[in-house]
């Protein structure tokens, strides 16, 4: 049995007259112990999936089981076993990090010492007992959201739904983060995270889907996902070239400040003299997510639904 | 989790979302103390001294009614701008006990404002231990019938600039035009009836029955100025509220 089950589940919001489709008939089946990731733009749809499977928003159409028990018949059932970081969720202002994640505990239902023994552990794991004893009014926004995400990693709950949970960290405390997670799936929990960093999608995670206008396009690892391109190389030029130029080589992702070839090693040479002759400049590398997600979905991941 | 720890939950709620704020900013005791307050030496400036009474058994009963307008508006706060009751309701902590940690938060912001008009009923009228256990029940009854009613409204609306207006508003019917701060006597005899339509004139006619002050509803028809009835209307009302706060609320989006 799988963690967790979607069949053909679709929501349309009425907004102003107008119905929106926020999912179409999306089927996703996530293993149990699986770290799976919702990649995606600004209102393709994750928040509205994970919303749904964890309880908080009713589907139009279709079903989601949560090891094997329908959230949407049955919530009483499946929420003992799920815990949530919500998308911009803040804190109780006057409170510390470490009555934050003590206190839900507690209210989760675990015992005293059970619940001073986690808390002491993920504040530790998640770098914050520098700051345990400081009201959430006073901390960072950087860290409010760690203590959010501490908060719900503690509870140590059989499937956490996790919505952007690194929105607003440093690039030190994300990497913090991603370990703390991926240790919680080690110790057997699900994960389904959603964000629109590249880098935490591909890093973090075991398999990925790519969620474009309420609909899955793509679903598998990044790795995979970069090799649909079906390029070896990714040069990215500033000036020297234009853009069609470029074009019988690969494929061309162009933008105000740079342009991007995806091409076959055997063009690189070319292409790399050819730029520097023109006093431009020229980064080689290897195909990454973006290019990939840019290719399958035809818009980059930054820019919003529209 | 068992009724037990639905209970427990219940309580942790409170302590941290009403006793520790309270705790950290014991300035939060004067603003919910303030406008009852406000209106008590209003009416001590310019009412006859004998109304006096009815003026501090209306600030009690302000307090309770405007927990009410907290619940409304720390519920939506928490739903919609914070997204923590999102976090609440994925977890194993049932609506009730989420409802009632949260209406209890409530009861302990009043509390302080109570027990100081409590203390300034005793100092101006003689009042035994039953007719403070039976001031005490009303309270409790109103108490809960305003933080059930606040809870319902709060998961109806989607933004919080909707719901502002409307808790002060609902809120403020209640507590200020009935006869709340004054005795239901003053009002001309064949409007008595439209002060009925508000749940907190039963809680006012009991109250000041309880603590012996006269100036009760006089409809005409015994049956409807009876405290029976008053009884019966604000168990009734605090049911309607209360079955709407568990069985009618959006604890989940439809």
């Amino acid at each position: 049995m799988d963690a967790l089950e979607a069949v053909g589940l679709s929501k349309t919001y009425a907004r102003r007259g107008a119905s929106v489709r926020a999912l179409d008939r999306v089927d996703l089946a996530i293993p149990k112990n699986a770290l799976f990731a919702f990649l995606g733009r600004n209102g393709a749809g994750k928040t509205t999936f994970i919303k749904i499977a964890a309880t908080l928003l009713l589907p139009t159409e279709g079903t989601v089981t949560l090891f094997g028990h329908d959230v949407v018949a049955d919530p009483a059932s499946v929420r003992p076993l799920m815990a949530l970081v919500p998308q911009e969720g803040k804190l109780f202002f006057h409170l510390t990090p470490r009555e934050h994640v003590y206190e839900y505990l507690r209210v989760r239902g675990a015992s005293k010492e059970s619940a001073t023994s986690r808390t002491d552990a993920i504040l530790e794991a998640m770098g914050l007992l520098p700051h345990q004893n400081v009201i959430a009014l006073r901390l960072s926004g950087g860290l409010q959201q760690r203590t959010l995400v501490a908060m719900v990693l503690a509870t140590e709950a059989p499937f956490l739904f996790l919505d952007e949970p690194t929105l607003g960290m440093d690039p030190f405390a994300r990497r913090q983060v991603w370990e703390v997670i991926r240790r919680a799936a080690r110790r057997g929990s699900t994960v389904l995270l959603t964000t629109h960093y590249l880098d935490e999608a591909e890093q973090l995670s075991d398999e990925l889907a790519v969620v474009e206008g309420g609909r899955i396009l793509y679903r598998g690892t990044g790795e995979a996902l970069k090799a649909t391109v079906g390029r070896e190389v990714r040069l990215q030029f500033s000036g020297g070239v234009r853009p069609e130029e470029l074009a019988p080589f690969g494929k061309v992702f162009a933008d105000r400040d740079r342009v991007v070839l995806l091409t076959a090693r055997a063009s690189v040479r070319e292409l790399t003299e050819l730029a520097l002759s023109r006093g431009g400049e020229v980064t080689v590398g290897p195909v990454t997510l973006e290019e990939a997600f840019l290719d399958l979905v035809g818009r980059g991941i930054g820019e919003d639904e529209s | 989790m068992s009724f037990r720890t639905q209970a427990q939950a219940a309580l942790r709620i409170c302590y941290f979302n009403g006793i520790m704020p309270l705790w950290r900013s014991p300035l939060l005791i004067a603003a919910v103390f303030l406008t009852p307050f406000s209106f008590l030496f209003f009416l001590y400036v310019i009412a006859p001294r004998s109304l006096f009474p009815f003026g501090v058994v209306g600030g009690i009963l302000f307090t309770a009614l405007f927990t009410g307008n907290g619940m409304l508006n720390d519920c939506a706060y928490l739903r919609l701008e914070r997204q923590l009751q999102q976090v609440f309701v994925a977890s194993p902590v049932s609506p009730l006990a989420y409802l009632l940690g949260m209406a209890l938060s409530e009861l302990a912001f009043a509390l302080p404002a109570t027990v100081l008009f409590a203390s300034i009923l005793v100092l101006v009228r003689p009042v035994g231990p039953l007719a403070l256990a039976a001031l005490l029940g009303v309270v409790l009854v109103t108490w809960l019938l305003a933080t059930t009613l606040g809870f319902f409204i709060s998961t109806l609306f989607a933004q919080l600039r909707e719901i502002w207006p409307i808790g002060t508003l609902v809120f403020s019917l209640l507590s200020v035009l009935p006869p709340v701060f004054y005795p239901a006597t003053e009002i001309p005899a064949r409007w008595q009836w439209v002060a009925l339509l508000a749940p907190s004139t039963y809680s006012a006619q009991l109250a000041d029955r309880a603590v012996g002050l006269g100036g009760g509803i006089s409809t005409g028809v015994a049956f409807v100025d009876s405290p029976f009835f008053a009884v019966g209307m604000l168990v009734a009302v605090t049911l309607l509220f209360g079955g709407a706060a568990l069985f009618l609320a959006r604890w989940r989006e439809p």
